[in-house]
């Protein structure tokens, strides 16, 4: 009778879902904590690209596909985080 | 009387998962949604005293209650997907089934939270920044419910027996969009309910 391959035992798409709930939690605790302005804005937005860029690349599986693919994934990335950005900083002024 | 025919879906070298077609539509979904993250940002930029005052009444815990749900969600269709590369049909539609779960836990979270702010006597005309607010997480929420029909389908495919490791297109092209689903809150429950 054959077995099925055992998983390992933390499979790579594990840790990514573990890093994503974790920054996740960030996120919250720094809306929980009340903070503020540009540098948070900032660290909030990068910690929401990064999340992003992990989504794209390991459960969609960009990874794996042609630089065209990733190309437009990550020109959408940086243009929605440029304009939440950009009109951050202009609502500062 | 018409003759079987075999078609092996494999997948092409360098495209992503999933029906080709689906990966138009996730790219327009994206569009849509890209103009309206710019439009809140750029609103948000000439009323930053209204959005910050709004924003204090969302409720922050549903925002990440479902944004850790639905990352989960995600994670499930990705396992489901591992488990039909391996052949394994009764497998991969459990996991697309704790998917569609956390989906429907996703919606029962959110008309909690909608029938709060209804109740407040909160509406699309109270200010700009709950016009946004109420229009951007009403049209994800029409995704999510598209997004679990589409998992639905695939789940009773797969419980049929439907897919196997050489093809199962239909599983990855019901992933990719679902994906597409967790990715937009990833970026909306940040833009709208944190950041001030």
């Amino acid at each position: 009778m054959n077995t099925p391959p055992q998983p390992r035992f933390v499979r790579p798409c594990t840790r990514v879902w573990l890093a994503l709930v974790t920054l996740t939690l960030v996120t919250y605790s720094i809306g929980e904590a009340g903070l503020g302005g540009k540098n948070i804005m900032l660290l909030v937005l990068a910690i929401t690209l990064l999340k992003s860029q992990m989504i794209a690349s390991y459960f969609m599986g960009l990874r794996k596909t042609s630089p065209m693919w990733r190309i437009i994934m990550g020109s959408w990335l940086v243009i929605v985080g440029g304009m939440i950005a950009s009109a951050y900083l202009m609502g500062l002024q | 009387m018409s003759t079987p025919s075999i078609t092996l879906h494999t997948h092409q070298p360098g495209t992503p998962p999933g029906d080709l077609a689906i990966w138009l539509f996730i790219f327009a979904e994206l569009l849509a949604f890209g103009v309206f993250f710019g439009s809140f940002a750029f609103s948000r930029a000439h009323h930053v005293a209204l959005f910050n005052q709004s924003q204090l009444l969302l409720n922050r815990e549903s925002g990440a209650i479902n944004a850790l749900v639905l990352i989960t969600s995600s994670y499930f269709v990705v396992r489901a997907v591992a488990a039909i590369k391996q052949g394994f049909s009764r497998e991969c539609a459990n996991w697309l089934a704790g998917a569609i779960g956390f989906g429907g836990i996703f919606l029962v979270v959110k008309l909690f939270e909608f029938h709060a702010k209804f109740a407040a006597g909160i509406s699309l005309s109270t200010n700009t920044f709950y016009m946004f607010y109420l229009s951007l997480t009403i049209f994800h929420f029409m995704h999510v419910i598209l997004g679990m029909v589409i998992l639905a389908a695939v789940m009773l495919k797969a419980r049929r027996g439907g897919y196997t490791p050489e093809n199962h297109t239909g599983v990855e092209t019901g992933a990719s969009y679902w994906h597409m689903v967790d990715l937009v809150w990833i970026i909306l429950f940040p833009l709208v309910y944190v950041i001030r």
